[in-house]
């Protein structure tokens, strides 16, 4: 692998010094120079940075990043509460919110006021939605980051009470420094129920969320930690408990162990009972600033968004930013979206199947019911049998978001099967407009070649190779010269099946 | 969607194992849509550094029999006075057993395995388990198929089995009847899982020249892809081939077995037909729910418990039959996460256990009499008022491992880190 060089490509406009004469208005938005290491990959850097840092290219959103320019979209997205994003909003509204507090949503289901099962799908309602139709695409792109990172399988034993309300504890800290997500998520009741450290007492400390702390959640398990570290760890996380009645975060004195206490570079007296949950918080703030956590998240950040292996360079200058800003996510995030070896990676990633089905139902122009859930609720499902269950991994460590995790026969095939139901509209139910109004519009392409290229610029912002083009047409029993009239079969009954093909292409698997 | 039958799928039994199988299995059931297939791919990477060889073995078929099955009134043992004075409602009585031997008996709605017991076709492991209790299903289940106590491994004990060796198309590993992939084949190569081979097709090609149609259109455009990706749809496109040709070969039907018309047959119907077709499969799971019996299990001529081992054994029995010699190159094996509680309690049922029966079903067995070292049911014998697990439950899968795999006693040792006890003699080479 080279050497990448982390300097940026594209720099903020800087603030004008006082004394300097006033901007020239209307600077023209700048837009990167991309090149792509596949040649299914698209080379526009409105769709690229869309299929990386959103979940794929809208009309609308490709129109914002030409209007704001690159780094004004980018730098918009990563303060989000300055983003208007009342429509989705409006649809959110139909679930009940995720900040409501654990106490309520337990009580509501102790007394069947509620229905265990909704409040669980809601989790995932409420994510697909806003992936589909918020204008907030980063956070909601890294809310599925963190969620995995800080994996509490859902469903799951016990959790339903309070899963909602822990994607919102990750929701609102996304974009800000990891030391407050480690700590808010590590004291969660979800997470402390997944992994039974609420049980877990002094006399046997449960060493699993001692464990995953080191191993997944801050320094990585190549980080040289012990045995003894994470016994350690167990140790000071005991009493991080929950109030079995409300279901809330509690300490519990009784439960935390007591004595001296190491790990890695940090130690600790831990005199008393009463002062435990304080020994945790200072694990968690050490943990979170260790240089092995940096290049931990950062890899990770850097493997989520520029490829499946990226260079250590380019990891270690985003680990020095990562420090630099005392564990501040956007300024890493930041520094991977205006990187060259960002503009240089189109085509890297593989989507993974419920982002490749939301992104076919933004690009296919999909908007919510008039009544009910059923659009989002149906691509959580559709994706679960693809092996993509939302924040359902059954293990500790999230899902993988390298292409190698997700080509296996049944997720391809499951692919294949669910892009064909999505292109045909069978299930679930969305309002969209007709395929052919939204590919290819009112005019009539002159050949079935040029009709290839006009769905192809929509769904991959390029056209397809004549070979690939000649492929998909293939399907239909048409050649690429064939000519093409209103009542032509590509441009009525065998269009859903000509997109179908079309989307089952490496174009729409690559990003 | 609702929770509502929930309940009724376990018994009304304890929260905790509600919500076990809630997570685990009734998440796609719960919407009452019939499941496709799903890969858990190669979530973790199997961490065994031996070169990989050829499989040469069985096809090994891993049947889960999730709840928590009641080997104590599977395989009872009828003429221990215990056992009859500890289940007064619900055991077998000594009249009704299907002799075994002169400790054991079958319970009768378990008769369709009689005939393979007399044939040496079926052997049964008593009083196995993990080696400490775990009364909890989903910790249990966990750590039973993870099978690597004391370790920090993530991977399971059919994953790290089928990482030793070079894989050699889809169907190496295959899930049937419920498109989740279980712990176990955890770190495996991908597995190509079903709810039925039926739903190995591709909508809209369900005829030959349909299937040729998208087999070409898509080989087309995947032709300068990646590798990975290249082959991922090569492979699949050869398995949607593959799993038309099983549907439509009437040569691997044999029409005169009946399966009972149950999730149970129609799974083990479809796994027969995989093995007999010879298409490379060398470890099939299949999952059997519903054991978690706390309440109203019914009599020893009827109810939930009746109907439950009616259905495995008229199912095994079936799909015996219909392997015939190719029983042969097949190995099943059961698997629950814990037995039941010795004593029945006062709402017609059982709690949760330890020690259980384990069923190995195939051409290399041996049977003749109930295997492992039985405990005793007095009082100074249970553990915490279970029967003991004095079979480490890796022992018999060690056992069909290296019989039956030609797995070396270094792979059976990584495959199961830490275990260093005997295996069991319940297969021959």
């Amino acid at each position: 692998m080279t050497t990448a060089p982390a300097k940026p490509f594209l720099t903020a406009p800087k603030k004008p010094p006082l004394t300097a004469p006033p901007k020239p208005k209307a600077a023209p938005p700048v837009l990167p120079r991309v090149s792509a290491v596949s040649a299914y990959a698209t080379t526009d850097a409105a769709w690229h940075l869309l299929r990386r840092a959103a979940y794929g290219p809208s009309p609308a959103d490709v129109a914002d990043v030409r209007r704001l320019g690159y780094a004004g979209w980018v730098d918009q997205q990563l303060t989000p509460a300055k983003i208007t994003d009342t429509a989705c909003d409006a649809i959110l509204t139909r679930l009940p919110s995720q900040s409501e507090p654990i106490w309520h949503v337990k009580d509501l289901l102790d007394t069947g006021r509620r229905n265990g099962w909704e409040q669980t799908v809601n989790v995932s309602s409420h994510h697909v939605a806003r992936a589909l139709w918020s204008k907030r695409q980063l956070l909601t792109v890294m809310e599925d980051f963190w969620g995995n990172h800080f994996n509490v399988t859902t469903p799951g034993s016990e959790t339903t009470e309070s899963r909602a309300h822990y994607s919102h504890t990750i929701r609102v800290r996304a974009l800000g420094r990891f030391a407050d997500l480690l700590r808010a998520t590590s004291m969660h009741p979800s997470m402390l129920t997944y992994l039974g450290n609420r049980y877990s007492e002094d006399t046997h400390p449960n060493e699993n969320q001692g464990r995953e702390l080191l191993e997944l959640h801050t320094v990585g398990v190549d980080a040289g930690y012990t045995e003894t570290d994470v016994i350690n760890a167990a140790r000071v996380l005991t009493g991080l408990s929950v109030n079995y009645e409300s279901g809330d975060y509690q300490y519990k004195p009784w439960y935390h162990w007591v004595g001296p206490v190491q790990v890695m570079g940090w130690k600790h007296q831990n005199p008393s009972e009463t002062g435990g949950q304080d020994v945790a918080v200072s694990l968690f703030a050490y943990l979170a600033r260790h240089p092995a956590t940096a290049t931990f998240i950062c890899r990770k950040l850097a493997v989520r968004f520029v490829s499946d292996n990226p260079p250590a360079s380019f990891v270690a200058a985003l680990a020095k930013t990562y420090l630099a800003n005392d564990t501040a996510i956007a300024p890493v995030i930041r520094q991977i979206l205006m990187s060259q070896q960002f503009a240089i990676s189109a085509g890297a990633k593989t989507w993974r199947p419920l982002d490749q089905y939301v992104s076919t139902m933004r690009l296919l122009g999909a908007t919510i019911t008039d009544e009910g859930f059923d659009g989002p609720q149906g691509l959580w499902y559709m994706a679960g049998s693809a092996g993509h269950t939302l924040f359902g991994a059954p293990f500790p460590t999230g899902h993988d978001d390298v292409a190698s995790g997700w080509t296996s026969t049944s997720t391809t095939l499951a692919r294949w099967n669910s892009l064909r139901t999505l292109s045909h509209g069978w299930w679930p139910d969305f309002k969209r407009p007709e395929l052919r109004a939204r590919l290819v519009g009112t005019t009539v392409p002159a050949t079935h070649g040029d009709l290839v290229d006009a769905i192809a610029r929509k769904l991959f912002g390029r056209t397809m190779s004549s070979a690939h083009t000649a492929a998909a047409l293939g399907l239909i029993d048409q050649l690429p010269a064939n000519p093409l009239r209103d009542d032509s079969g590509a441009l009525n009954w065998r269009l859903a099946d000509l997109v179908s093909v079309m989307l089952d292409s490496p174009y729409h698997v690559m990003r | 969607m609702t929770m509502v039958n929930q309940q009724a799928l376990n018994g009304g039994c304890c929260e905790e194992s509600r919500r076990a199988e809630f997570s685990r299995r009734q998440v796609l059931a719960a919407m009452g849509m019939g499941a496709a297939a799903v890969g858990l791919g190669p979530l973790l990477s199997p961490g065994i550094s031996f070169a990989a060889t050829p499989w040469t073995g069985d096809t090994i078929v891993l049947l889960s029999l999730r709840g928590g099955f009641d080997g104590l009134n599977a395989v009872a043992p009828v003429n221990d006075p215990n056992y009859q004075a500890l289940r007064p409602g619900i055991k077998v009585p000594v009249g009704s057993a299907l002799r075994l031997d002169s400790r054991f008996g079958l319970h009768p709605a378990l008769g369709d395995l009689k005939p393979l017991w007399d044939s040496g076709k079926i052997g049964f492991v008593h009083a196995t388990g993990l080696a400490e209790p775990n009364r909890s299903h989903f910790e249990a289940m966990e750590e039973i198929e993870r099978a690597a106590p004391g370790s920090s491994l993530r991977t399971g004990w059919l994953g790290r089995t089928l990482g030793m060796h070079t894989s050699s198309g889809a169907f190496n590993s295959v899930q049937v009847g419920w498109s989740e992939v279980p712990r176990s084949l955890a770190g495996a190569p991908p597995v190509l899982a079903m709810s039925r081979l039926q739903d190995v097709n591709l909508s809209g090609a369900d005829n030959t020249d349909r299937r040729a149609s998208w087999s070409r259109a898509l080989t087309a455009l995947h032709s300068t892809a990646p590798s990975d990706l290249r082959t991922a749809a090569a492979t699949t496109l050869g398995a949607l081939n593959t799993a038309a040709r099983l549907q439509d070969d009437d040569s691997l039907n044999d029409s005169s077995v009946d399966y009972p018309n149950t999730d149970t047959g129609r799974a083990l119907k479809d796994i027969a037909r995989i093995i007999k077709a010879d298409i490379g499969a060398r470890v099939i799971t299949l999952d059997v729910g519903n054991w978690d019996m706390h309440v109203d299990l019914g009599r020893i001529d009827g109810g939930w418990m009746y109907d439950s081992f009616r259905d495995l054994g008229g199912s095994l029995a079936a799909f015996a039959a219909d392997l015939g010699d190719v029983l042969n190159r097949t190995t099943l094996v059961t698997l629950s996460e814990f037995g039941r509680r010795a004593e029945e309690n006062e709402s017609n049922g059982v709690d949760h256990g330890w020690g259980n029966v384990m069923m190995v079903l195939g051409g290399h067995v041996r049977s003749g009499s109930v295997l492992g070292t039985w405990p005793g049911l007095r009082d100074v014998d249970l553990a915490d008022g279970d029967l003991r697990a004095t079979t480490d439950y890796r022992a018999v899968l060690a056992d069909v491992l290296s019989n039956r795999t030609g797995a070396s006693v270094a792979d059976v040792r990584s495959v199961f880190p830490g275990f260093t006890g005997a295996t069991m003699g319940v297969t021959t080479q």
